[in-house]
């Protein structure tokens, strides 16, 4: 027992620390750093960096196929693009921003000063962002067949015949292999980090059933780190030893398996997506409570569902693999626990909705984009129980109804709630509000290209237009609808560029905002915005899930009743 | 904001940040798992299916030895770990140095094995399906045996200039579970590679 | 290799952690000087704020992990050390050498203390910007502050009971039905017991028409058993729906009746689908919403269990079930 202050007072920055320096020592600051703020900062920015290399690539393969034969790049290009733009979206988009909101709020949540290991953190962060660059020096420095820099080629699963030296000559390949492996050491680097900050680093009283779900759910993102990733580590040293060693692993001649490539990326791949889409689901857990200014609905069974979203994706991986052919006891299985897995989600769905019902609900851009969220991530669940279906996967697997459907969860979910987080933590970041009225530009832009898009992919596919395909005849009935699908892609562009101007303008002459804008209720909108290096002067002590609500309203706190 | 100050009872404090180093520890010992056992199911997946000889049952023999030398430097670890412990820093220093050269011994009869494996019955990791896995998996966890038997000198160079001391326990505690795991590993590969397989 | 370089290393580091404590003026991060620095404590003070937190709140600095670029160096090393297998075995070697360093560096920042530097305590905010909202409260109930919405519903009992008024609506509704298009009452009788109760042949539209003892107990047998059903769900539903039972019943009502019936009409009897005006079959479920809805709204709202704790809604009689948290309020 000892005695406690049961919250800290807020604090702002010293004044000396606004002033100007030159541009050579804001970078030292940067490179040196392991504060988790900084780094998160830098994960973010990182991974926006990519997010727009991306969404370039994806742009101009949206250009080439909106009308038919069409030759604006060569079907090498084509390849390319695509396997860049899946391998860039995934490892060095997506994956560095769930980690940039992990890495910046983590702490502050659970009223911690930092990670539980400062400089791993700072490794981490260097290991994935070199990771990246290693990947885009194949541009440069790949000597492929013809001796000049070329991409990898072989798409963001590089399965296996087309991995082997006789297929894949030169080193693209292997930059993909080596690209994923460093950044892979970084990510495990950073789940442990999560993962034992959230176990030891917890302020007094903060029990396990008090973190705000958002702690909860980037915990089961980083034991699903930890054990998925390890998978696919595992599965590219294998491949490099093929390559580099003359190994047999993936070599059907040799007596080796194809297949069993497939299942190795993909018992990585599936809980991948989870590792993904449990972030955006923390985000959305937080933002959606304080804008319907009622606490989340079902917080015990919140968890409950996030932990068996865990364990059961972690046995899901092969339906993306029922059209390889599988034994039927394999595909019945794969197909019961991929329709399992809808359940803990339409739990969560159903909880959301919850809090929302006869909440007073104020619509703000965050709250605009979480309730987007929610509509898109439905319709992407319900196509991914469609394609859970064994039969209905081998009519459609592999077609643009997939794209469309994993599209939907990754950019109608994932992106939708990152859009969200940023909109409601940018003011605690950079202690300026982003502006509302471009920000709702922002949003109906891109949800209109979003629905133009995505909505209308699902008809390509229905109509059997393969994916990865660098063309198509004008007879096969897909021109106007893949038309409409690239045009979509200029409201999504417009939108972004809304997102940016915003973020450009608020950085530079935003309005200052208080501590707490949106009267919030957990532990990072107790201290300043931006938040001083040690985050809380005075460790503070928590009683409930709400503690600033307790301290907001000491005649009625939330501790009396949990 | 109320400043009064309030009791925390002792059960509502979460783990303490001393036990950062074992938790990270056990992440990262998951994450090595993950990573291993994605090896070991590759090789029982391929055992059997190697097109052309040599075959396991012809070139492999069981490592009793230097098996039994690697398990027992468990032991010896354990026992220095108690000494330091107490602070019985001569005891620790012994130990220590002992797992060091148990695992040495495991080190140079892998490397023995694999000589003779390449040079006399003519096995390389690009010979067939069964040298390919053989030599990753044995190799992974050779190269672990490497990276504990560095730390482990390291941390042995320490002590004899006299600067580990009793309160580095803790710390030489998290180490010292690494090489329980590598330890542990080896039961798998052993039991895997030159019993089930063979 | 470097292990003597990094016994050497150690051994510096030591000397020159030892006086550590007592320097009071230190370089900040921001490069001035905070001379009005408290002393602080030699050895991991970051580590024990996060145990325990510091019994001085007025002090002025606070032990953060010191910056370094030695985790960047490492990175570095190790990402060429990999980047050498794509491009050049050099590469590699200046790679190694690096993580080498690398590690070495690292070592001397967390051996055999951790590096921190002191930041200094802001000043504090004057106050917030947006004050905290008012909020107003709702006098739910007085035992409770806070209660599951809504207090009072309408028991499950109402839903069964509305369930079976609406059922005798029905009836009237489907046997008005009978008499208007086919001068019979008993034909929706032997239509529904149809639907499972099959005889060995299809019935002529003749004997459809007549009443039959069997299939007459089995249609009312099948209807109540229906009816009780559909009742059952519509009052476990009530509590969603505080308000307007006559409304929401009329089209909660129909929608359930459709979802159980459709389900065994579907493959039990499918003959039985050609039978059926689904225009009037739609007007009688209407029919029995609404009555469902208006014998609901008819019934007395009860207080819900939902406030109560567990041991009071499983009927455990003891003083003191209500207060517990109030007390210990009191305590504090």
């Amino acid at each position: 027992m000892y005695d406690a202050q049961p919250m800290s007072r807020p604090m702002v920055v010293s004044p000396e620390r606004a002033g100007s320096r030159p541009l050579v020592q804001v970078l030292h600051d940067w490179i040196v750093t392991v504060d988790h703020k900084k780094l998160g900062v830098m994960y973010f920015s990182y991974g926006i960096l990519f997010l727009v290399i991306g969404g370039v690539e994806a742009s101009i393969m949206r250009a080439q196929l909106a009308v038919a034969n069409n030759h604006l790049v060569s079907p090498e290009t084509f390849n390319r693009l695509f396997t860049m733009h899946g391998t860039t979206m995934i490892f060095f988009a997506a994956m560095p921003i769930v980690f940039g909101f992990a890495n910046y709020l983590m702490p502050l949540m659970i009223g911690a000063r930092d990670m539980a290991f400062p400089r791993l953190n700072a490794w981490s962060f260097w290991m994935s962002a070199l990771g990246g660059i290693i990947l885009y020096f194949s541009f440069i420095g790949g000597s492929g067949l013809y001796g000049a820099g070329t991409a990898p080629d072989v798409g963001w699963f590089a399965y296996a015949p087309l991995t082997s030296p006789a297929f894949s000559v030169g080193h693209s390949t292997d930059y993909w292999i080596i690209g994923i492996l460093v950044s892979g050491f970084g990510s495990i680097g950073t789940a442990l980090n999560v993962l034992t900050t959230i176990l030891c680093m917890r302020c007094p009283g903060m029990k396990l059933y008090r973190m705000p779900l958002f702690a909860w759910m980037n915990t089961v993102m980083a034991v699903l780190v930890l054990v998925a990733i390890g998978p696919l580590t595992a599965a590219q040293i294998m491949l490099l030893i093929d390559r580099y060693l003359g190994g047999h692993f993936f070599d059907t001649q040799a007596g080796g398996s194809a297949v069993i490539w497939m299942h190795f990326f993909w018992i990585f791949g599936h809980p991948e997506v989870y590792i993904l889409v449990l972030p955006a689901f923390a985000i959305v857990s937080e933002v959606i409570p304080v804008f319907s200014r009622k606490p989340i609905f079902g917080y015990s069974i919140m968890v409950a569902a996030t932990v068996s979203i865990g364990f059961i994706s972690l046995g899901v991986w092969a339906h993306h693999m029922f059209t390889v052919g599988m034994t039927s006891y394999a595909n019945a299985f794969f197909v019961a626990s991929t329709a399992a897995i809808a359940v803990p989600t339409g739990i969560k769905i159903f909880n959301w909705l919850g809090t929302m019902w006869g909440g007073k609900i104020r619509y703000s851009v965050a709250m605009m984009f979480c309730v987007g969220f929610l509509c898109q991530f439905l319709i992407a669940g319900l196509t991914g129980i469609m394609l859970s279906a064994a039969p209905f996967d081998w009519q459609l697997g592999n077609s643009y109804f997939v794209v469309a459907h994993f599209h939907y969860v990754i950019l109608g979910g994932i992106v939708m709630a990152v859009f969200a987080g940023v909109y409601y933590w940018f003011p605690k970041v950079t202690g300026k509000m982003l502006s509302e009225t471009l920000g709702k530009w922002h949003f109906w832009l891109f949800v209109i290209g979003f629905h133009l898009t995505f909505d209308f992919m699902h008809i390509p596919g229905l109509l059997g237009m393969p994916r990865r395909i660098y063309t198509y005849d004008a007879s096969r009935g897909w021109e106007i609808w893949n038309l409409i699908v690239s045009i979509g892609v200029i409201f999504q562009v417009l939108g972004i560029l809304f997102w940016v101007v915003n973020l450009i303008i608020t950085f530079y002459k935003g309005k200052k905002t208080g501590n707490d804008p949106w009267d919030a209720w957990t532990l990072e909108w107790s201290t300043t915005s931006p938040p001083p290096d040690y985050n809380f002067a005075t460790i503070p002590v928590v009683r409930s899930r709400r503690p600033l609500w307790d301290s907001k309203h000491p005649e009625d706190p939330d501790w009396k009743y949990e | 904001m109320a400043a009064t100050t309030m009791a925390v009872p002792q059960s509502e404090m979460p783990l303490s940040a001393h036990m950062r180093g074992k938790v990270g520890m056990w992440c990262l010992i998951a994450a090595e798992s993950a990573i291993f056992s994605i090896f070991v199911v590759a090789y029982l997946y391929y055992a059997g299916k190697s097109l052309s000889g040599p075959t396991p049952a012809q070139v492999l023999e069981v490592p009793i030895f230097t098996s039994i030398c690697l398990f027992s430097s468990s032991l010896t670890i354990l026992v220095a770990e108690k000494a330091l412990h107490i602070g019985n820093i001569k005891r620790f220093g012994a130990f220590w140095l002992l797992t060091i050269v148990l695992g040495v011994i495991f080190l140079l009869g892998t490397a023995r094995e694999w000589h003779g494996l390449i040079y006399e019955k003519g096995l390389t990791i690009s010979t067939n399906l069964f040298g390919t896995t053989f030599y990753s998996l044995v190799g992974l966890h050779a190269f672990h045996v490497i990276v504990g038997a560095t730390g482990l000198t390291i941390i042995m160079i320490f002590t004899a200039l006299g600067h580990v001391r009793q309160e580095h326990s803790e710390r030489i505690g998290v180490f010292a579970m690494y090489w329980h795991f590598v330890d542990a590993i080896w039961v798998v590969v052993l039991s895997v590679v030159y019993f089930i397989t063979r | 290799m470097g292990g003597g370089a990094v016994g050497g290393v150690f051994h510096y580091a030591l000397k020159k952690q030892i006086p550590r404590g007592p320097k009071s003026v230190r370089v900040m991060r921001n490069g001035t000087y905070a001379a009005q620095l408290r002393l602080c404590p030699p050895r991991n003070q970051f580590m024990n704020n996060s145990t325990q937190p510091e019994p001085n709140p007025e002090r002025k600095s606070i032990e953060m992990p010191a910056p370094t670029a030695w985790p960047f160096a490492m990175a570095m090393g190790t990402s060429l050390t990999f980047a050498g297998l794509l491009t050049n075995a050099t590469v590699s070697v200046l790679g190694a050498i690096l993580t080498i360093f690398g590690a070495v560096g690292w070592f001397r920042e967390v051996l055999p203390h951790e590096h921190h530097e002191a930041i200094p305590v802001g000043p504090e905010e004057p106050a917030a910007v947006v004050p905290p909202r008012e909020v107003m409260r709702m006098e739910v109930a007085q035992q409770v502050q806070r209660a599951w919405l809504p207090i009072r519903i309408y028991p499950i009992s109402a839903g069964v009971k509305g369930g079976l008024a609406g059922g005798v609506a029905m009836a009237i509704l489907a046997m008005i039905y009978g008499v208007a298009m086919y001068h019979s009452v008993w034909y929706p009788v032997n239509l529904l017991a149809g639907t499972l109760y099959a005889p060995s042949s299809t019935p002529t539209m003749e004997a459809m028409m007549h009443f039959r003892m069997d299939w007459f107990l089995f249609a009312l047998a099948m209807h109540i058993t229906m009816c009780l059903l559909v009742g059952l769900l519509y009052g476990a539903m009530l509590p969603l729906l505080p308000t307007r039972p006559i409304l929401l019943g009329g089209i909660i009502g129909p929608l359930l009746w459709t979802g159980l019936l459709y389900h065994i009409l579907g493959f039990v009897n499918p003959l039985l689908d050609q039978r059926i005006n689904w225009w009037w079959f739609a007007v009688s479920q209407v029919g029995f919403g609404m009555v469902a809805g208006f014998v609901v709204a008819r019934q007395t709202k009860v207080l819900t269990a939902e406030n109560m704790p567990l041991a009071m809604r499983a009927g455990i009689e003891a003083p003191g079930l209500m207060h517990e948290r109030g007390d210990e309020d009191k305590k504090q």
